[in-house]
Protein backbone atom coordinates (compact mmCIF):
# COMPACT_ATOMS: atom_id res chain seq x y z
CA UNK A 1 0.00 0.00 0.00
CA UNK A 2 1.35 2.96 -0.83
CA UNK A 3 -0.02 7.08 -1.58
CA UNK A 4 -0.40 8.03 -4.89
CA UNK A 5 2.14 9.87 -6.17
CA UNK A 6 1.71 13.72 -8.33
CA UNK A 7 0.71 12.08 -11.82
CA UNK A 8 -1.16 9.37 -10.55
CA UNK A 9 -3.54 11.87 -8.19
CA UNK A 10 -3.52 14.55 -11.10
CA UNK A 11 -4.86 11.46 -13.10
CA UNK A 12 -7.26 10.03 -10.45
CA UNK A 13 -9.14 13.49 -9.69
CA UNK A 14 -9.03 14.75 -13.49
CA UNK A 15 -11.46 11.62 -14.05
CA UNK A 16 -13.07 12.31 -10.73
CA UNK A 17 -13.66 15.90 -11.95
CA UNK A 18 -15.40 15.03 -14.99
CA UNK A 19 -18.54 13.84 -12.97
CA UNK A 20 -18.34 15.83 -9.97
CA UNK A 21 -17.21 19.39 -11.00
CA UNK A 22 -16.18 21.51 -8.02
CA UNK A 23 -17.96 19.14 -5.37
CA UNK A 24 -14.63 17.15 -5.78
CA UNK A 25 -13.63 19.11 -3.02
CA UNK A 26 -16.47 17.28 -0.52
CA UNK A 27 -15.00 13.94 -2.04
CA UNK A 28 -11.18 15.26 -0.62
CA UNK A 29 -12.22 17.15 2.73
CA UNK A 30 -15.12 14.99 3.66
CA UNK A 31 -14.81 14.20 7.35
CA UNK A 32 -14.76 11.03 8.90
CA UNK A 33 -16.02 9.88 12.11
CA UNK A 34 -15.27 6.37 11.89
CA UNK A 35 -11.65 5.95 14.46
CA UNK A 36 -11.82 6.38 18.00
CA UNK A 37 -10.39 9.87 17.60
CA UNK A 38 -13.03 12.29 18.38
CA UNK A 39 -11.71 14.66 15.86
CA UNK A 40 -12.97 14.29 12.69
CA UNK A 41 -10.40 12.71 10.51
CA UNK A 42 -10.14 13.16 6.38
CA UNK A 43 -10.26 10.47 3.76
CA UNK A 44 -7.33 9.75 1.78
CA UNK A 45 -6.53 7.82 -1.35
CA UNK A 46 -4.22 4.87 -1.06
CA UNK A 47 -2.55 2.26 -3.84
CA UNK A 48 -2.63 -1.43 -3.64
CA UNK A 49 -1.63 -3.27 -6.04
CA UNK A 50 -2.95 -1.05 -9.09
CA UNK A 51 -5.86 -0.25 -6.89
CA UNK A 52 -7.11 2.90 -5.69
CA UNK A 53 -9.06 2.47 -2.63
CA UNK A 54 -10.94 5.98 -0.69
CA UNK A 55 -9.91 5.23 3.04
CA UNK A 56 -10.59 6.74 6.02
CA UNK A 57 -7.43 7.83 7.74
CA UNK A 58 -7.89 5.96 11.52
CA UNK A 59 -8.73 2.91 8.83
CA UNK A 60 -5.09 3.68 7.06
CA UNK A 61 -3.01 3.80 10.18
CA UNK A 62 -4.86 0.35 11.30
CA UNK A 63 -3.86 -1.17 7.44
CA UNK A 64 -0.66 -0.88 8.16
CA UNK A 65 0.02 -3.61 10.45
CA UNK A 66 -1.13 -6.01 7.73
CA UNK A 67 1.38 -6.84 5.33
CA UNK A 68 1.47 -6.21 1.54
CA UNK A 69 1.07 -9.68 -0.01
CA UNK A 70 -1.98 -10.41 2.87
CA UNK A 71 -3.88 -6.96 2.58
CA UNK A 72 -6.15 -7.54 -0.06
CA UNK A 73 -8.84 -4.25 0.30
CA UNK A 74 -9.36 -1.55 2.39
CA UNK A 75 -12.35 0.94 2.10
CA UNK A 76 -14.06 1.36 -0.35
CA UNK A 77 -12.19 0.47 -4.04
CA UNK A 78 -12.65 3.39 -6.71
CA UNK A 79 -10.81 2.36 -9.29
CA UNK A 80 -7.96 0.92 -10.74
CA UNK A 81 -5.02 1.77 -12.94
CA UNK A 82 -4.18 0.26 -16.30
CA UNK A 83 -0.87 -1.47 -16.92
CA UNK A 84 -0.58 1.55 -19.61
CA UNK A 85 -0.71 4.25 -16.66
CA UNK A 86 -4.72 4.98 -17.43
CA UNK A 87 -6.79 5.08 -14.48
CA UNK A 88 -10.14 3.92 -14.93
CA UNK A 89 -13.44 4.33 -12.71
CA UNK A 90 -14.88 0.61 -11.53
CA UNK A 91 -18.81 0.33 -10.35
CA UNK A 92 -17.31 0.30 -6.71
CA UNK A 93 -17.54 4.19 -6.91
CA UNK A 94 -21.01 4.61 -7.41
CA UNK A 95 -22.03 5.54 -4.37
CA UNK A 96 -19.41 8.04 -4.03
CA UNK A 97 -20.30 9.55 -7.27
CA UNK A 98 -23.91 9.67 -6.94
CA UNK A 99 -23.70 11.86 -3.75
CA UNK A 100 -21.58 14.29 -5.56
CA UNK A 101 -22.47 14.04 -9.30
CA UNK A 102 -23.16 17.44 -10.74
CA UNK A 103 -24.91 15.83 -13.84
CA UNK A 104 -27.71 13.41 -13.60
CA UNK A 105 -29.91 11.06 -15.60
CA UNK A 106 -33.06 9.15 -14.37
CA UNK A 107 -34.05 5.99 -16.47
CA UNK A 108 -37.74 4.64 -16.92
CA UNK A 109 -38.12 1.47 -15.19
CA UNK A 110 -38.76 -0.07 -18.71
CA UNK A 111 -35.14 0.82 -19.55
CA UNK A 112 -33.30 -0.40 -16.36
CA UNK A 113 -32.46 -3.97 -17.31
CA UNK A 114 -31.23 -3.17 -20.27
CA UNK A 115 -28.21 -1.06 -18.70
CA UNK A 116 -27.95 -3.14 -16.39
CA UNK A 117 -26.96 -5.26 -18.66
CA UNK A 118 -24.38 -3.28 -19.87
CA UNK A 119 -26.21 -1.10 -23.07
CA UNK A 120 -26.11 2.27 -23.89
CA UNK A 121 -28.91 4.44 -22.76
CA UNK A 122 -31.50 4.99 -25.35
CA UNK A 123 -33.36 8.68 -26.00
CA UNK A 124 -36.64 6.47 -25.15
CA UNK A 125 -35.43 5.06 -21.94
CA UNK A 126 -34.45 8.79 -20.48
CA UNK A 127 -36.99 9.76 -17.57
CA UNK A 128 -35.03 13.07 -16.23
CA UNK A 129 -32.11 14.66 -17.47
CA UNK A 130 -30.27 17.76 -15.27
CA UNK A 131 -29.61 20.97 -17.60
CA UNK A 132 -26.66 21.97 -18.68
CA UNK A 133 -24.69 18.62 -19.82
CA UNK A 134 -21.93 19.26 -22.44
CA UNK A 135 -21.26 16.43 -24.61
CA UNK A 136 -18.38 14.30 -22.69
CA UNK A 137 -19.63 15.08 -19.54
CA UNK A 138 -19.43 12.65 -16.85
CA UNK A 139 -22.83 11.45 -16.01
CA UNK A 140 -24.43 9.44 -12.86
CA UNK A 141 -27.58 7.22 -13.90
CA UNK A 142 -30.38 6.83 -11.47
CA UNK A 143 -33.69 4.46 -11.37
CA UNK A 144 -36.78 6.69 -10.49
CA UNK A 145 -36.88 6.11 -7.06
CA UNK A 146 -33.35 7.83 -6.45
CA UNK A 147 -31.07 4.29 -6.48
CA UNK A 148 -27.76 4.71 -8.62
CA UNK A 149 -27.12 2.13 -11.35
CA UNK A 150 -24.12 3.21 -12.59
CA UNK A 151 -22.31 6.06 -14.59
CA UNK A 152 -21.09 6.92 -17.89
CA UNK A 153 -20.68 9.56 -20.63
CA UNK A 154 -23.06 11.85 -22.54
CA UNK A 155 -23.29 11.40 -25.70
CA UNK A 156 -25.06 14.66 -26.31
CA UNK A 157 -25.78 17.73 -25.07
CA UNK A 158 -29.51 18.47 -23.01
CA UNK A 159 -30.24 20.34 -26.04
CA UNK A 160 -29.66 17.76 -28.49
CA UNK A 161 -31.07 15.28 -26.67
CA UNK A 162 -34.42 17.17 -27.16
CA UNK A 163 -34.29 16.82 -31.03
CA UNK A 164 -32.81 13.24 -31.22
CA UNK A 165 -35.09 9.92 -32.04
CA UNK A 166 -36.17 7.63 -29.70
CA UNK A 167 -33.21 5.21 -30.57
CA UNK A 168 -30.24 7.50 -30.26
CA UNK A 169 -27.64 7.29 -27.64
CA UNK A 170 -27.45 9.70 -24.74
CA UNK A 171 -25.27 8.44 -22.27
CA UNK A 172 -22.56 5.76 -23.46
CA UNK A 173 -22.35 2.57 -20.74
CA UNK A 174 -19.10 3.04 -18.58
CA UNK A 175 -20.07 0.85 -15.48
CA UNK A 176 -23.28 -0.11 -14.20
CA UNK A 177 -24.11 -2.12 -10.77
CA UNK A 178 -25.06 -5.45 -13.01
CA UNK A 179 -21.46 -5.69 -13.01
CA UNK A 180 -21.39 -7.12 -9.02
CA UNK A 181 -22.97 -10.32 -10.92
CA UNK A 182 -21.56 -10.38 -14.75
CA UNK A 183 -17.77 -9.65 -13.68
CA UNK A 184 -17.46 -10.73 -10.21
CA UNK A 185 -14.01 -11.74 -10.76
CA UNK A 186 -12.34 -8.83 -12.08
CA UNK A 187 -14.04 -6.01 -9.12
CA UNK B 1 14.01 56.62 -55.29
CA UNK B 2 16.89 55.52 -57.89
CA UNK B 3 15.31 52.84 -59.58
CA UNK B 4 18.31 52.39 -62.09
CA UNK B 5 21.08 51.16 -59.76
CA UNK B 6 18.58 48.27 -58.00
CA UNK B 7 19.81 44.61 -59.27
CA UNK B 8 17.38 42.57 -59.25
CA UNK B 9 18.05 38.59 -59.54
CA UNK B 10 14.53 36.63 -60.24
CA UNK B 11 16.59 33.22 -60.04
CA UNK B 12 16.75 33.92 -56.27
CA UNK B 13 13.89 36.19 -55.98
CA UNK B 14 16.32 38.89 -54.68
CA UNK B 15 16.93 42.89 -55.04
CA UNK B 16 20.09 44.52 -53.32
CA UNK B 17 20.82 48.64 -53.67
CA UNK B 18 24.40 48.68 -53.84
CA UNK B 19 23.95 52.46 -53.25
CA UNK B 20 22.16 52.72 -49.71
CA UNK B 21 24.08 54.35 -46.85
CA UNK B 22 22.79 55.63 -43.84
CA UNK B 23 23.84 59.29 -43.72
CA UNK B 24 23.58 59.60 -40.06
CA UNK B 25 22.99 56.30 -37.52
CA UNK B 26 19.69 56.73 -36.82
CA UNK B 27 19.10 57.53 -32.94
CA UNK B 28 17.32 54.80 -31.51
CA UNK B 29 16.10 51.03 -32.55
CA UNK B 30 13.25 52.06 -33.08
CA UNK B 31 14.19 54.35 -35.72
CA UNK B 32 16.62 51.87 -37.51
CA UNK B 33 14.04 49.35 -37.76
CA UNK B 34 11.59 51.89 -39.14
CA UNK B 35 14.23 53.30 -41.84
CA UNK B 36 14.62 49.59 -42.74
CA UNK B 37 11.61 48.52 -42.68
CA UNK B 38 10.80 51.07 -45.18
CA UNK B 39 13.76 50.37 -47.42
CA UNK B 40 12.64 46.62 -48.00
CA UNK B 41 9.33 47.69 -48.74
CA UNK B 42 10.31 49.14 -51.88
CA UNK B 43 12.94 46.65 -52.51
CA UNK B 44 10.05 43.74 -52.38
CA UNK B 45 7.58 46.20 -54.61
CA UNK B 46 10.48 46.35 -57.12
CA UNK B 47 10.93 42.04 -57.15
CA UNK B 48 6.86 42.23 -57.10
CA UNK B 49 6.73 44.74 -60.26
CA UNK B 50 9.27 42.57 -61.86
CA UNK B 51 7.63 39.41 -61.51
CA UNK B 52 4.25 40.37 -62.72
CA UNK B 53 6.13 41.34 -65.84
CA UNK B 54 7.26 38.23 -66.34
CA UNK B 55 5.09 36.26 -69.50
CA UNK B 56 2.52 34.19 -67.38
CA UNK B 57 0.31 31.33 -67.56
CA UNK B 58 -2.57 30.50 -66.78
CA UNK B 59 -3.49 27.59 -63.53
CA UNK B 60 -6.44 26.14 -61.75
CA UNK B 61 -4.59 28.37 -58.68
CA UNK B 62 -3.89 31.68 -60.49
CA UNK B 63 -1.33 32.82 -62.88
CA UNK B 64 2.04 30.70 -63.25
CA UNK B 65 5.53 32.43 -63.90
CA UNK B 66 8.63 30.54 -64.72
CA UNK B 67 11.54 32.13 -63.15
CA UNK B 68 14.48 32.77 -65.21
CA UNK B 69 18.23 30.96 -64.12
CA UNK B 70 19.79 33.11 -61.01
CA UNK B 71 22.23 35.27 -61.88
CA UNK B 72 24.38 35.96 -58.76
CA UNK B 73 26.26 32.69 -57.52
CA UNK B 74 26.29 31.69 -54.09
CA UNK B 75 29.18 30.52 -52.70
CA UNK B 76 29.92 26.48 -52.25
CA UNK B 77 27.78 25.17 -48.73
CA UNK B 78 30.54 22.22 -47.85
CA UNK B 79 34.03 22.34 -48.26
CA UNK B 80 36.24 21.69 -51.18
CA UNK B 81 36.90 17.59 -50.79
CA UNK B 82 39.95 16.94 -49.60
CA UNK B 83 42.82 15.02 -51.95
CA UNK B 84 42.90 11.80 -50.51
CA UNK B 85 46.03 10.23 -49.15
CA UNK B 86 47.59 7.42 -51.35
CA UNK B 87 46.32 3.98 -50.55
CA UNK B 88 49.17 1.18 -49.56
CA UNK B 89 48.87 -0.13 -53.23
CA UNK B 90 49.19 3.17 -54.99
CA UNK B 91 52.40 3.89 -53.13
CA UNK B 92 54.47 0.34 -54.01
CA UNK B 93 52.47 0.36 -57.28
CA UNK B 94 54.40 3.77 -57.94
CA UNK B 95 57.50 2.56 -55.80
CA UNK B 96 58.08 -0.14 -58.22
CA UNK B 97 57.01 1.58 -61.31
CA UNK B 98 53.26 -0.73 -62.00
CA UNK B 99 51.22 0.94 -64.43
CA UNK B 100 47.22 0.15 -64.62
CA UNK B 101 46.10 -1.89 -67.18
CA UNK B 102 42.86 -1.94 -68.74
CA UNK B 103 41.03 -5.46 -68.53
CA UNK B 104 38.37 -7.37 -70.78
CA UNK B 105 35.49 -8.16 -69.50
CA UNK B 106 35.33 -11.15 -72.16
CA UNK B 107 38.21 -13.57 -72.22
CA UNK B 108 38.56 -16.84 -73.64
CA UNK B 109 38.98 -20.02 -71.75
CA UNK B 110 40.92 -22.36 -72.99
CA UNK B 111 38.92 -25.09 -70.86
CA UNK B 112 35.99 -24.99 -72.77
CA UNK B 113 37.03 -23.05 -75.74
CA UNK B 114 34.32 -20.39 -75.49
CA UNK B 115 34.13 -16.67 -74.45
CA UNK B 116 33.35 -16.54 -70.89
CA UNK B 117 33.28 -13.17 -68.64
CA UNK B 118 35.65 -12.19 -66.23
CA UNK B 119 34.11 -11.93 -63.00
CA UNK B 120 30.58 -13.05 -62.51
CA UNK B 121 28.14 -16.02 -62.82
CA UNK B 122 30.38 -18.80 -65.22
CA UNK B 123 33.43 -16.67 -65.08
CA UNK B 124 36.63 -18.03 -66.51
CA UNK B 125 39.13 -19.57 -64.25
CA UNK B 126 36.35 -20.45 -61.58
CA UNK B 127 37.56 -22.75 -58.65
CA UNK B 128 34.82 -25.38 -58.98
CA UNK B 129 35.70 -25.82 -62.56
CA UNK B 130 38.62 -27.51 -61.86
CA UNK B 131 38.22 -30.94 -62.24
CA UNK B 132 41.47 -32.71 -61.01
CA UNK B 133 44.30 -31.86 -59.13
CA UNK B 134 47.44 -32.99 -59.76
CA UNK B 135 48.99 -34.05 -56.16
CA UNK B 136 52.39 -33.07 -55.79
CA UNK B 137 55.21 -34.64 -53.44
CA UNK B 138 54.95 -32.40 -50.83
CA UNK B 139 51.08 -33.10 -50.29
CA UNK B 140 50.03 -35.41 -47.49
CA UNK B 141 47.95 -38.01 -48.04
CA UNK B 142 44.80 -36.67 -45.81
CA UNK B 143 44.19 -33.24 -47.55
CA UNK B 144 41.72 -32.53 -49.57
CA UNK B 145 43.07 -29.77 -52.16
CA UNK B 146 40.10 -28.36 -53.52
CA UNK B 147 39.35 -27.56 -49.96
CA UNK B 148 42.80 -25.98 -49.42
CA UNK B 149 42.10 -24.28 -52.39
CA UNK B 150 39.16 -22.70 -50.63
CA UNK B 151 40.35 -21.93 -47.41
CA UNK B 152 43.79 -20.04 -49.28
CA UNK B 153 40.98 -17.91 -51.18
CA UNK B 154 38.97 -17.30 -48.12
CA UNK B 155 42.25 -16.17 -46.34
CA UNK B 156 43.32 -13.33 -49.25
CA UNK B 157 39.70 -11.88 -49.69
CA UNK B 158 40.04 -11.46 -45.90
CA UNK B 159 43.26 -9.68 -46.08
CA UNK B 160 41.91 -7.96 -49.00
CA UNK B 161 39.43 -6.35 -46.83
CA UNK B 162 41.52 -5.59 -43.79
CA UNK B 163 43.90 -3.69 -45.84
CA UNK B 164 40.66 -1.61 -47.47
CA UNK B 165 39.59 -0.74 -43.56
CA UNK B 166 43.54 0.97 -43.03
CA UNK B 167 43.29 2.56 -46.16
CA UNK B 168 40.17 4.41 -45.37
CA UNK B 169 41.08 4.61 -41.48
CA UNK B 170 44.43 6.46 -43.08
CA UNK B 171 41.86 8.56 -44.65
CA UNK B 172 40.11 9.18 -42.00
CA UNK B 173 42.53 10.69 -40.15
CA UNK B 174 43.13 12.93 -42.35
CA UNK B 175 39.66 13.86 -43.06
CA UNK B 176 39.50 12.53 -46.66
CA UNK B 177 36.44 10.00 -46.30
CA UNK B 178 34.71 9.65 -49.33
CA UNK B 179 31.49 11.34 -48.44
CA UNK B 180 29.16 7.92 -48.67
CA UNK B 181 31.22 6.17 -46.28
CA UNK B 182 31.04 9.20 -44.27
CA UNK B 183 27.40 9.85 -44.36
CA UNK B 184 26.71 6.14 -43.35
CA UNK B 185 29.18 5.99 -40.25
CA UNK B 186 27.13 9.15 -38.62
CA UNK B 187 23.83 8.75 -40.21
CA UNK B 188 20.93 7.91 -37.86
CA UNK B 189 20.17 4.10 -37.89
CA UNK B 190 16.82 3.21 -40.59
CA UNK B 191 14.23 1.71 -37.86
CA UNK B 192 14.23 -1.79 -37.38
CA UNK B 193 18.27 -2.53 -38.27
CA UNK B 194 20.42 -2.58 -35.48
CA UNK B 195 22.31 0.66 -34.51
CA UNK B 196 26.08 0.92 -34.51
CA UNK B 197 27.05 0.95 -30.75
CA UNK B 198 28.07 3.52 -29.07
CA UNK B 199 31.22 4.52 -27.33
CA UNK B 200 30.86 4.99 -24.14
CA UNK B 201 31.96 8.12 -22.58
CA UNK B 202 34.02 8.88 -19.50
CA UNK B 203 31.37 9.87 -17.35
CA UNK B 204 29.05 6.76 -18.06
CA UNK B 205 32.13 4.53 -17.76
CA UNK B 206 32.86 6.14 -14.52
CA UNK B 207 29.37 5.49 -13.29
CA UNK B 208 29.20 2.03 -14.68
CA UNK B 209 32.09 0.99 -12.92
CA UNK B 210 30.89 2.66 -9.66
CA UNK B 211 27.65 0.36 -10.18
CA UNK B 212 29.70 -2.76 -10.49
CA UNK B 213 31.64 -1.54 -7.03
CA UNK B 214 29.08 -2.19 -4.99
CA UNK B 215 28.32 -5.68 -6.24
CA UNK B 216 29.82 -7.25 -3.80
CA UNK B 217 28.59 -9.60 -0.86
CA UNK B 218 27.85 -6.93 1.43
CA UNK B 219 27.13 -4.10 -1.28
CA UNK B 220 30.44 -2.68 -0.90
CA UNK B 221 29.71 -0.77 2.39
CA UNK B 222 33.16 -2.11 3.76
CA UNK B 223 35.63 -1.55 0.36
CA UNK B 224 38.39 1.00 0.66
CA UNK B 225 37.44 3.78 -1.92
CA UNK B 226 40.26 3.82 -4.49
CA UNK B 227 41.30 7.00 -5.86
CA UNK B 228 39.71 8.49 -8.64
CA UNK B 229 35.89 6.80 -7.98
CA UNK B 230 33.10 7.86 -8.06
CA UNK B 231 30.09 7.77 -5.19
CA UNK B 232 27.16 5.75 -6.58
CA UNK B 233 24.52 8.14 -8.35
CA UNK B 234 21.06 6.48 -7.43
CA UNK B 235 21.40 4.60 -3.70
CA UNK B 236 19.05 2.16 -3.63
CA UNK B 237 15.89 3.43 -4.35
CA UNK B 238 14.79 4.66 -7.66
CA UNK B 239 11.70 6.69 -7.18
CA UNK B 240 10.48 8.20 -4.03
CA UNK B 241 6.67 7.78 -2.40
CA UNK B 242 5.20 10.07 0.55
CA UNK B 243 5.16 8.23 4.13
CA UNK B 244 1.77 5.79 3.87
CA UNK B 245 0.85 7.43 7.30
CA UNK B 246 1.70 10.77 8.84
CA UNK B 247 1.24 11.22 12.62
CA UNK B 248 -2.56 9.78 12.74
CA UNK B 249 -3.31 9.05 9.03
CA UNK B 250 -2.93 11.91 6.42
CA UNK B 251 0.24 14.18 7.15
CA UNK B 252 1.36 17.42 5.50
CA UNK B 253 2.77 16.14 3.02
CA UNK B 254 -0.10 14.39 1.63
CA UNK B 255 -2.00 17.28 2.63
CA UNK B 256 0.19 19.46 0.50
CA UNK B 257 0.30 17.57 -2.74
CA UNK B 258 -3.58 16.33 -2.57
CA UNK B 259 -4.05 20.12 -2.31
CA UNK B 260 -2.16 21.50 -5.04
CA UNK B 261 -3.27 19.05 -7.70
CA UNK B 262 -6.80 19.94 -6.86
CA UNK B 263 -6.13 23.72 -6.87
CA UNK B 264 -4.56 23.07 -10.19
CA UNK B 265 -7.63 20.89 -11.26
CA UNK B 266 -9.98 23.77 -10.29
CA UNK B 267 -8.34 26.53 -11.58
CA UNK B 268 -7.97 24.75 -14.91
CA UNK B 269 -11.90 24.39 -15.44
CA UNK B 270 -12.34 27.92 -13.70
CA UNK B 271 -14.25 29.06 -16.70
CA UNK B 272 -16.77 26.86 -16.66
CA UNK B 273 -18.55 27.93 -13.29
CA UNK B 274 -20.35 30.49 -14.50
CA UNK B 275 -22.55 29.33 -17.05
CA UNK B 276 -22.88 32.53 -19.47
CA UNK B 277 -26.04 31.43 -21.19
CA UNK B 278 -27.57 30.66 -17.74
CA UNK B 279 -26.73 33.95 -16.81
CA UNK B 280 -27.72 35.81 -19.56
CA UNK B 281 -30.71 34.76 -19.51
CA UNK B 282 -31.42 35.00 -15.66
CA UNK B 283 -30.42 38.70 -16.04
CA UNK B 284 -33.15 39.39 -18.85
CA UNK B 285 -35.66 37.61 -17.11
CA UNK B 286 -35.10 40.13 -13.97
CA UNK B 287 -35.10 42.77 -16.89
CA UNK B 288 -38.34 42.03 -18.29
CA UNK B 289 -39.94 41.56 -14.57
CA UNK B 290 -39.21 44.99 -13.69
CA UNK B 291 -39.80 46.63 -16.93
CA UNK B 292 -43.46 44.79 -16.40
CA UNK B 293 -43.66 46.33 -13.00
CA UNK B 294 -42.59 49.70 -14.08
CA UNK B 295 -45.72 49.34 -16.76
CA UNK B 296 -48.18 48.00 -13.93
CA UNK B 297 -47.16 50.46 -11.64
CA UNK B 298 -47.09 53.49 -14.30
CA UNK B 299 -51.02 51.67 -15.51
CA UNK B 300 -52.20 51.95 -12.24
CA UNK B 301 -51.59 55.82 -11.38
CA UNK B 302 -53.74 56.65 -15.12
CA UNK B 303 -56.43 54.39 -14.64
CA UNK B 304 -57.68 51.69 -11.64
CA UNK B 305 -60.21 49.83 -13.87
CA UNK B 306 -57.38 48.10 -16.06
CA UNK B 307 -55.41 46.36 -14.09
CA UNK B 308 -58.45 44.00 -13.03
CA UNK B 309 -59.22 44.10 -16.97
CA UNK B 310 -55.25 42.57 -17.42
CA UNK B 311 -56.61 39.93 -14.57
CA UNK B 312 -59.50 38.83 -16.00
CA UNK B 313 -58.14 38.11 -19.38
CA UNK B 314 -55.31 36.32 -17.77
CA UNK B 315 -57.45 33.64 -16.01
CA UNK B 316 -59.31 33.36 -19.29
CA UNK B 317 -56.33 32.50 -20.95
CA UNK B 318 -55.53 29.95 -18.31
CA UNK B 319 -58.52 28.39 -19.08
CA UNK B 320 -58.32 28.23 -22.84
CA UNK B 321 -55.07 26.56 -22.67
CA UNK B 322 -55.90 23.68 -19.94
CA UNK B 323 -58.63 23.04 -22.42
CA UNK B 324 -57.35 22.72 -25.58
CA UNK B 325 -54.11 20.30 -23.42
CA UNK B 326 -57.24 18.15 -22.40
CA UNK B 327 -58.83 17.36 -25.20
CA UNK B 328 -55.18 15.89 -27.03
Amino acid sequence: MRPLDENETTALFEKLFKFTGNNLKNIVENPSYEGPDPNAGRYCFRLQKNRVYYVSESMVKRATNIGRAQLVSLGTCIGKFTKGGNFHLTVQSVNLLAANAKHKVWLKPTSEMSFLYGNHVLKGGLGRITENIVAGDGVVVFSMSDVPLGFGIAAKSTQDCRKLDPNGIVVLHQSDIGEYLRMEDEL
Amino acid sequence: MDTQEHQIDLGHLMAFDPLHHFPSPPPSREELVKECLQKGTVLVQLIADALFNLPSTEDIDGPLVKLPPPMTRLPREKHLPKPKPPTKWELFAKAKGIKNRKKDKIVYDEQTGTWKRRHGYDRVNDDKDIPIIEAKMTDEPGEDPFAKRQAEKRKRVEKHEKNRLQNLKQAAKVGALPSHIQLAATALPITGTQAAPKKASKNELQDIASMAAAATASGGKFDKKLLGEKPEKHKGKYRKFLPVVEGTGIGSQERQQTEKVLNRLISKNSHEILNVDKAINMYNVKKEKKRKNQRGKDSSTSSKLNPKKQLQKKSLKKGGSSKKGKSK
